[in-house]
């Protein structure tokens, strides 16, 4: 249930048709987000330290754990970071250090997700007992101090290697196991997993077939993390004196740095700075990766916020605000910006709500509905842009309507009722309180509690039911306390993005009725958004019709759903069945709405045009006077002869 | 409510149970027995077989393990924890004495790092995108990934040895101080180390703080509350209310961490806490402090999970008023 619904295709399937011209380098990099820089950044850091490990020896002709020289010696060609109490080579530890913590990590962390992997699936695929158990014991594991754990065991089972190894991947599995269950969760209710178990396909079947392969990406990101956390495990453990006694790592080196107070003289530039900025680097690399990874599968932390906008005080009331149209929008064009590929989800729109009137816009998904309806509303979120156009408000004069032309009147002179209302509402504050906030911005706070009661009375939710928060009331109460917030301060524009999706039919009838309702007795021009074409003809006073981005008909409701002109709009009214008259066969319109990365020459709608001719391909038809006799419509086939 | 409250503490206390057991076992299935357990290598090596046999009777070891058990539970009850090797007094009076010094300075990093985390980590999701947030995200990600005891080291180096600001070693200074030059003297010295563990504990919180708030910036609520007309503070406010949930789950949970950190850091500052405690217990094989240790940390483990579960309805109306009745 997204508000956008234009939802813009991938990079990766969007081949980039129209090259974002305006756009410049440093904004693609913005929309990138930072997880490419530190992707590159932490594989940089990481492939270093790989290397190092593996070509160890090429670094050093001395063994970390042989007496190279005289105790303490200052660094010299010799022994570049010098030597440490006994004599033993400084950067030989370093160089051979970053094999044994590399090992140590990868191996732990392999062990653990292992492990949580095992546990998640059985936890989360076979659920019952076993998941309340494991998932408690997983709870309990991930709040313990891990390094205290890590101690406590070390010392009761003895230092080691293979120990040390052990205990990290005992105190790690917890974490794989919480993130990976609740995706098992999500996958086994997939259809094609139900199906599987539906026709009796053993769990470990289904488990092997369907879940494995989904999950990895996932378990990749867990594998970098804990491996991540086992480094800094290890270097503590060292750095405590109760890793492997024979073997030297950086936390090692660190401990005997400590222990000989080599921060006491200038030892420590050479025997504690190289050891823990060596761990620095590798645990910032695998937190940079994790980060990188985690972004690239999450894109909404890649989004970029809108910019903060200011209220300024709203500008005096024009001499004809009475008069002049609630909205009235010219040549309006939304694009949505992708690195590399643009998709222009309005293309050129004028369209015009009176004030007391409603106005249906009508089309299917992905036609730019929405996206007008957040401009129009100021608050269309990036990447969306508004590239061109004007905008007039009850007779003020925007300009192009961007989020800072169009804030200052937002709740005020133009309010939404935005899609999907039921998750409108703050969970987390009463509905009386977020009406009367509302209201606050044209009266003091008195007033704006006592027109909050009346505006949700007006709408028909009862007194008793102001104190209530959001998830104590029904779909269709807080529909209507939505509306009364947008009402709330008598806005001259009121947009509704499809007001009553999700509801049943009945409550979506008594809330269209509302509407219908306020619209008169607040004189409130409504731009209504809807796919739901027969119930919006209806209520409406004029229609518009929308495909790709573009009107390609518009008139009074009453002739365009009696007699509608454009291919388009008849093949949508001919998707629905009439309640009356007699029966016709329903026709579905093949094809989908062109991705609009790129408009190709012509008629828009030709590919799925039942009666396209040549010229469709060559001349891009105008909204021209309607042969309906009321209206425009943009069609080469239905020209007025003139 | 009544019922999810006991459910809640029901719950806690099987698992505070299941640790005791596991506390109870651990030391039974640690390689040797229970005279390596108690006594120090030295004397442990120097018994005869009949002296052996004769120490495992008096401290009823060699009894069914069902009574042991319950003489360890029977223990517990008392606050009676065994008698330390090394110090030769109870385990329950050394914990207490130093687990105050772990509070403040484990209490101490978590407020801060809890505020200062939180405030960043808005900030960056509010102008995500931008060099603010880059430069934030990076800058935490490189002091989330100093090794803590390597902070505290340079922190020494440059606070305690260079400029001579803090003391570098212990809680106290030895001299007998009243009032508020004792609280002065403490706080002095607390400086270092919790400024250790706070760096040490930013990174989580500010990530978590930061994704917090970008997921509830994408909900609808929000954009409602924009289009109604509020003022980006109002709506800033409108999303973090929500995304303080979990902020505080991390911050109660990350406790774990913290105490976990404290060992290391007490290590680098001397300073008299439970960490270093367990530390030296490990050096000195001071098992009986070890397992009193173990144990007084999973009840705090426990006990901060209870109270963030029983926090939340206060945080989440909808935890604290589930739906009752539906129109």
């Amino acid at each position: 249930m997204t508000l956008t619904d234009v939802d813009p295709p991938s990079p990766a399937e969007a081949p980039a048709v129209r090259p974002a011209a305006a756009s410049t380098a440093a904004k693609d990099r913005r929309a990138r987000g930072a997880g490419r820089t530190m992707g590159i950044l932490g594989a940089i850091l990481l492939g270093g330290c790989v290397l190092v490990a593996v070509f160890a020896p090429v670094f050093t002709p001395y063994s970390p754990t042989e007496r190279a020289g005289t105790p303490f010696a200052r660094p010299s060609r010799a022994h570049p970071l010098g030597t440490n109490d006994v004599g033993q080579d400084l950067l030989a530890q370093l160089v051979f250090g970053t094999r044994l913590s590399l090992v140590i990590a990868l191996s732990a962390a392999a062990i653990a997700l292992v492990i949580g992997l095992s546990v998640a699936l059985v936890a989360g695929y076979y659920r019952g007992l076993a998941e309340a158990v494991l998932m408690r014991i997983v709870d309990l594991m991930l709040g313990f101090p891990f390094l205290m754990l890590v101690i406590v065991l070390a010392a009761f089972f003895g230092r080691g290697l293979g120990t040390t190894i052990g205990v990290l991947a005992t105190v790690l599995w917890a974490r794989p196991a919480r993130v990976l269950r609740s995706q098992v969760l999500k996958l086994r209710e997939l259809d094609h997993v139900l199906a599987a178990r539906a026709m009796g396909a053993p769990g470990t079947w289904a488990i092997a077939r369907h879940i494995v392969p989904r999950i990895t990406p996932l378990a990749a990101v867990q594998f970098v993390r804990i491996a991540n956390i086992a480094v800094m495990l290890e270097a503590s453990l060292s750095f405590l004196g109760l890793g492997d006694p024979s073997r030297i790592s950086w936390g090692t080196m660190l401990y005997f740095a400590n222990a000989r107070s080599a921060f006491l003289t200038d030892a420590w530039k050479w025997w504690i700075l190289p050891p823990g900025l060596a761990l620095t680097a590798v645990i910032l690399g695998l937190a940079f990766l994790g980060y990188a990874v985690e972004e690239w599968a999450d894109p909404r932390l890649r989004r970029p916020a809108p910019r903060p906008v200011r209220r300024r005080a709203l500008p005096p009331e024009p001499p004809d605000a009475a008069a002049a149209p609630a909205l009235r929008l010219e040549g309006l064009v939304v694009e949505y910006r992708l690195p590399g590929s643009s998709v222009r989800a309005v293309d050129g729109v004028d369209l015009t709500v009176p004030r007391g009137r409603l106005v249906g816009l009508v089309g299917e998904s992905g036609c730019g509905k929405t996206s007008i309806a957040l401009t129009v509303a100021g608050v269309l979120r990036p990447p969306g842009r508004v590239e061109a156009g004007a905008m007039w408000l009850a007779g003020h004069e925007l300009g192009r309507p961007a989020r800072p032309a169009v804030a200052p009147f937002r709740g005020r002179t133009v309010a939404l009722v935005p899609q999907a209302a039921m998750n409108a509402l703050n969970p987390a504050y009463t509905v009386l309180a977020q009406v009367a906030e509302a209201a606050r911005l044209t009266r003091n706070a008195d007033a704006a509690t006592e027109r909050a009661h009346d505006l949700l009375e007006r709408v028909g939710l009862d007194r008793s039911r102001h104190d209530a928060f959001p998830h104590e009331l029904s779909g269709g109460m807080k529909q209507r306390a939505v509306i009364a917030m947008a009402l709330v301060n008598n806005p001259a524009l009121l947009v509704a993005d499809e007001p009553a999706s999700g509801l049943d039919v009945v409550t979506r009838a008594q809330v269209l009725k509302l509407l219908v309702e306020l619209r008169e007795e607040f004189n409130v021009g409504i731009l209504m958004v809807s796919h739901d074409l027969p119930t919006v003809s209806r209520m409406a006073d004029e229609l518009a019709v929308m495909y790709a981005g573009r009107i390609v008909e518009r008139g009074p409701a009453a002739t365009v759903s009696s007699s509608p002109q454009h291919p388009y709009t008849r093949a949508l009214f001919s998707a629905f069945p009439p309640l009356y008259g007699e029966r016709r066969p329903l026709a579905g319109l093949p094809g989908e709405v062109p991705d609009m990365t790129g408009t190709p020459e012509g008629c828009c709608f030709l590919p799925r045009c039942p009666e396209g001719t040549a010229q469709c391909a060559e001349h891009e038809p105008l909204l021209e006077a309607s042969p309906a006799g009321a209206g425009e419509v943009a069609c080469l086939l239905r020209r007025r002869p003139s | 409510m009544k019922r999810h409250l006991l459910r809640t503490v029901g719950q806690y206390g099987a698992v505070l149970f299941a640790a005791i057991v596991l506390n109870f076992a651990l030391p039974r299935l640690a390689p040797g027995d229970a005279i390596d357990y108690i006594l120090p290598d030295e004397v442990a090596a120097s018994l005869t077989p009949a002296q052996r046999t004769e120490i495992l009777d008096r401290f009823g070891l060699d009894d069914p393990m069902p009574e042991q058990f319950r003489a360890y539970l029977a223990g517990i009850a008392r606050g009676d924890l065994l008698v330390s090797v090394r110090f030769g007094r109870p385990v329950t009076a050394l914990l207490f004495e130093r687990v105050g010094w772990t509070l403040l300075l484990v209490g101490g990093s978590l407020a801060l790092s809890t505020l200062i985390g939180a405030a960043l980590g808005f900030r960056s999701a509010w102008r995500r995108g931008t060099s603010t947030d880059t430069g934030a995200l990076g800058a935490v990600m490189f002091l989330d990934a100093l090794p803590p005891f390597f902070v505290g080291t340079l922190l020494l180096l440059v606070f305690s040895v260079g400029l001579g600001w803090f003391p570098s070693y212990g809680a106290l200074s030895g001299q007998e101080v009243e009032g508020l030059a004792l609280v002065g003297q403490v706080l002095q010295r607390a400086v270092l180390p919790v400024a250790t563990l706070t760096i040490a504990g930013l990174g989580p919180m500010y990530l978590v703080a930061r994704s917090a708030l970008v997921g509830e910036l994408q909900e609808d609520y929000v954009l409602m509350a924009e289009a109604k007309g509020l003022t980006d503070r109002e709506v800033r406010r409108h999303a973090s209310r929500n995304a303080l949930l979990p902020v505080s789950t991390v911050a109660l949970v990350g406790l774990g961490t913290l105490v976990g950190g404290a060992a290391v850091v007490e290590t680098v500052f001397s300073y008299p806490g439970l960490g270093r405690l367990i530390y030296e217990s490990v050096l000195s094989r001071d098992y009986p402090v070890l397992q009193g240790a173990f144990l007084l940390l999973i009840v705090t483990v426990v006990l901060a999970n209870l109270i963030n579960d029983l926090a939340y309805p206060l945080l989440d109306p909808r935890v604290r008023r589930p739906r009752a009745r539906r129109a």
